[in-house]
């Protein structure tokens, strides 16, 4: 069994490096613990370029990461590949910043919602078309989009798709990478209402990934804060964003509440 | 002219010839292979109203060729014949065909060979050797570039390494060298069916290079797109995976190079099969048709021998104008 | 690159059924012993590897194999026809280049009016008239009027002429098949360059120099020519390719002795070190087509010239 039991998502001493083309290398993460309680939602905070989003794709298994373990639901998941993965793969889904590139534009909104269940050719095809009308009303997407192609949809819209589509297979854990980028304030207090919902109805686990601290505040129960490949600070995140301890976590925080233009261009580790 | 209306213009030119060429046998108006030794190089018949003392024919009709007055490829009508041009006749093997006149008149609308061979018959049953090679060789071509370029985007790592380093072989050689050169391996001498075959392999499999190059650089960008990460995730097969997002996102390419690259395969027929190495002589292509004007007195005496060099040309331009109207936005500003 | 070139095409040619001797069996004078020494004697007999291996020491050696066809190392044969054919292809570069730069100049410079529609109507017929109707038209051409002689790269009597008769003779000869070959290449080019003109015409620096009233045709040399230098450099080592292409068949259909009629023969010979050799000839001509090229880019690009030094 893995180190904390009660945990849902364990991350222990994660690194990846990348080769550069001319000799030397890349290290985009340097040894990340993080910990995810079940029902909890964590927010890995760091600037672009920080690595969150590799780690992100890393616990997705979309990218090999150079060392380290990831535990879920009790289970080591990087030394399985393949076919030992492919059940753990379904429990955890990664939701992908709204952009153009998330849906697939020539499919249309129910096509995309039971993608999941032609790929792993779950159930008829009648059942399936039921089952990913009851996704889309479940993340509140009224049945007149079902026809529509991502281009027609708007960006709240096409994140509830996204969502319902990571849905589809059932999984335990969402991981969140900019869930909330580009959505106008309102559409970002709707997507945080849906993910509240979802975590009371479906009991599912949250890790959000991003590089804004006050939203994550609002949405997460605990923050962690990456800084150039490392956590460098952890907790609660109301205390996180109150009491910052680490020089960098208060960039972020002065970054929140000032102009975005006016952000700091130093990273203070 | 809009694009979109060239686009459509050429359509209909493409789809009437393909459309002529499928139908030769009814179109036709005699055997391609049929010969008339005693008419070599016959000037196309001339289709009368008035007989030669000025009578009027409510029905077209031809009057027939005096054998005995044809000497050294001069020839004279025999006015003492006319002849009646029939629609729906029935050829010597009860087929249906458009036209036709009784013996012992001929209509050769577009004269004949060298061997008194219906040059129109020829042209079309020849057009349908000559076309059908390039859709096929570009079928060929396309089909293997788009598995190789397909396979080498998606996997990357050594099947890319492998692919492209072929690639970059056979883009070094010049194509027409090339194609000479793989023709150089096969036999000379085979009958029309197989040589046919082998023409439209040679040319496929010499030029899946290009087509190759294109789709991996599509394929590189369409599978770090953010649903094919989403599918990967919830452990799509990469089979899925190609056939839901990457096959859709190579189709408009596909087209385009589809109508860049069957005019040049119709060309490399023409031009092997004009040079000797292509389709025998007995099978009419257009190729095989022109090679008669390797003759002087062919290429300055008769005209109507370069119709089919002329019938490429409109082929040519209907595609060349389909390959700008279906190229994306991006490609045609370039 | 070549030795792959070489490997590649040598190991195709294996698998090509029958070779020169198999034709020769079909002669009834020959018995089959005679065959069968004459292929102990060219080594026909050894094994795979080891043939290749030969042939490569003879392409080391420069003799690029041997033509059994004609009985002489291929190299002998190879170098007069490959000079010929550079003489017609660089001669018709030169001429469609000469032709297709102040056109497209004029057509980036004017894009509508009649010179325009008239040059972007004939560029598009050109396009699609195939080079063999073009190259038989000129011969025509030329037959019926007597202006130009058809065929081969010299008269009768070619030996007996002082210098300067042969050198007219040779350029009399040479006049057909370079027009051919250069109204082959002219579309592409003059696409490409009115392309690249225009574009530098639209660059803010041409804007700024007609505002300071510096006279057009000095715009046109001094700053739009080049700054479209270096794509239009890149489009001649593009042409390359689909020049020794084209340069194959106008050689063949108008009996010019270069590389491609060679080709021929040797592939109806069944003469497969010769063909390998041509194919390989027209290998070396395109890569060191393209590596003129890429001097002549750094010849003409200051920023590429900055970023060697």
């Amino acid at each position: 069994m893995g180190p904390e039991s009660g945990a849902l998502l364990a991350v222990r001493g994660l690194t990846k490096v990348y080769p550069r083309r001319r000799g030397g290398r890349v290290e985009a993460l340097r040894g990340v613990d993080l910990t995810v309680g079940r029902r909890r939602a964590l927010a890995l905070v760091g600037q672009s370029g920080s690595g969150k989003s590799t780690l992100a794709r890393c616990v997705a298994r979309l990218e090999e990461a150079t060392s380290g373990e990831v535990w879920f639901e009790g289970v080591e998941l990087l030394s399985r590949r393949g076919r030992a993965l492919r059940p753990w793969r379904e429990r955890l889904q990664l939701v992908l910043q709204d952009s153009a590139t998330a849906l697939d534009p020539r499919h249309d909104a129910a096509a995309i919602v039971r993608e999941p269940l032609d790929a792993l050719g779950r159930g008829t095809p009648a059942e399936r078309r039921a089952r990913a009308a009851e996704l889309m009303e479940k993340v509140g997407l009224p049945a007149a989009c079902a026809a529509r192609r991502p281009r027609e949809l708007s960006g709240g819209e096409r994140q509830r798709l996204a969502i319902a589509r990571a849905l589809a297979v059932r999984p335990a854990l969402l991981v969140l990478d900019e869930a909330f980028a580009g959505l106008d304030v309102s559409v970002q207090a709707q997507v945080a209402r849906l993910l509240d919902d979802l975590r009371a109805r479906d009991g599912l686990t949250y890790l959000h990934v991003s590089h804004d601290l006050a939203l994550m505040a609002e949405v997460a129960d605990d923050v962690a804060v990456l800084c150039e490949g490392r956590v460098v600070e952890a907790g609660p995140a109301q205390d996180v964003l109150r009491h910052p301890q680490h020089p960098h976590t208060r960039a972020l925080v002065a970054a929140a509440a000032s102009l975005p233009a006016l952000a700091p261009q130093e990273r203070a580790c | 002219m809009s694009r979109r209306a060239a686009g459509l213009a050429s359509l209909v030119v493409l789809v009437s010839v393909h459309a002529a060429a499928l139908a030769a046998g009814f179109l036709a108006p005699y055997d391609p292979a049929e010969q008339n030794r005693t008419m070599p190089f016959a000037p196309p018949t001339r289709v009368r109203l008035f007989e030669a003392d000025g009578r009027f024919h409510g029905r077209p009709f031809v009057y027939a060729l005096d054998e005995a007055a044809a000497d050294g490829g001069r020839y004279e009508e025999d006015h003492t014949r006319a002849c009646p041009v029939r629609l729906f006749v029935r050829g010597p093997s009860g087929g249906l065909r458009l036209f036709g006149v009784d013996d012992p008149a001929r209509l050769f609308l577009l004269g004949t060979d060298g061997l008194g061979r219906d040059q129109l018959s020829r042209l079309l049953h020849g057009a349908r050797t000559s076309l059908a090679a390039g859709l096929l060789a570009t079928g060929v071509a396309l089909g293997l570039g788009w598995l190789l370029g397909v396979a080498a985007g998606y996997y990357r790592g050594w099947v890319d390494a492998v692919v492209m380093r072929a690639v970059e072989l056979f883009l070094a050689l010049p194509w027409l060298y090339l194609l000479f050169g793989v023709r150089a391996l096969l036999p000379l001498h085979v009958p029309p069916g197989r040589a046919f075959l082998m023409i439209v392999l040679v040319i496929g499999l010499v030029d899946w290079a290009r087509p190759a190059r294109v789709f991996r650089g599509l394929v590189l960008s369409a599978r770090e797109r953010g649903y094919v990460l989403a599918a990967r995730g919830f452990g799509a097969s990469d089979a899925f995976v190609i056939r839901r997002h990457i096959a859709p996102a190579t189709c408009a390419v596909a087209a385009t190079q589809a109508a860049l690259l069957v005019p040049q395969y119709v060309l490399a027929e023409v031009t092997l099969s004009f040079l000797g190495l292509g389709i025998g002589e007995a099978a009419p292509s257009w190729g095989n048709m022109l090679s008669a004007l390797q003759q002087y007195h062919v290429l300055v005496s008769y005209w109507w021998m370069w119709l089919p060099g002329l019938a490429l040309v409109p082929v040519l331009l209907a595609w060349s104008a389909l390959a700008d109207a279906v190229a994306p936005p991006e490609e045609a500003a370039a | 690159m070549l030795l792959a070139v070489s490997a590649l095409t040598f190991l195709l040619s294996e698998w090509a059924p029958g070779d020169f001797f198999d034709e020769m069996r079909l002669d009834p004078r020959l018995s089959d012993e005679t065959v069968r020494a004459l292929r102990e004697r060219h080594g026909l007999d050894r094994p795979l590897p080891e043939r290749y291996l030969r042939w490569l020491v003879s392409v080391l050696q420069g003799h690029l194999g041997f033509s059994f066809a004609y009985g002489q190392p291929a190299a002998a044969l190879l170098w007069p026809r490959a000079r010929n054919t550079l003489v017609l292809t660089a001669s018709a570069s030169a001429l469609a280049w000469l032709a297709a730069l102040p056109l497209g100049c004029a057509w980036a410079r004017r894009r509508r009016g009649p010179l325009a529609a008239a040059l972007g109507g004939g560029t598009a017929v050109l396009l699609a008239v195939p080079d063999v109707v073009v190259a038989l038209a000129l011969m025509v051409a030329a037959l019926r009027t007597g202006w130009l002689p058809v065929g081969g790269m010299a008269s009768l009597g070619h030996e007996e002429m002082t210098a300067a008769a042969r050198l007219r003779d040779l350029a009399a000869h040479l006049a057909l098949p370079a027009l051919a070959l250069a109204l082959g290449m002219l579309p592409m080019l003059l696409r490409h360059v009115r392309t690249a003109v225009a574009g530098a015409l639209d660059e803010p620096f041409v804007l700024a120099a007609r505002a300071h009233g510096i006279p057009e045709w000095r715009i046109l040399t001094r700053h739009a020519l080049p700054a479209a230098a270096n794509p239009l450099v890149s489009l001649f080592g593009l042409s390359l390719a689909s020049l020794l292409s084209m340069s194959l068949l106008v050689e063949a259909v108008m009996g010019w002795p270069g590389l491609g009629p060679l080709l021929l023969e040797a592939i109806l010979a069944r003469d497969f070190h010769l063909v390998l050799a041509s194919v390989l000839a027209s290998t070396v001509f395109l890569l060191g087509g393209n590596l003129a090229a890429d001097l002549l880019l750094v010849a003409v690009d200051p920023r590429i010239r900055a970023e060697g030094a």
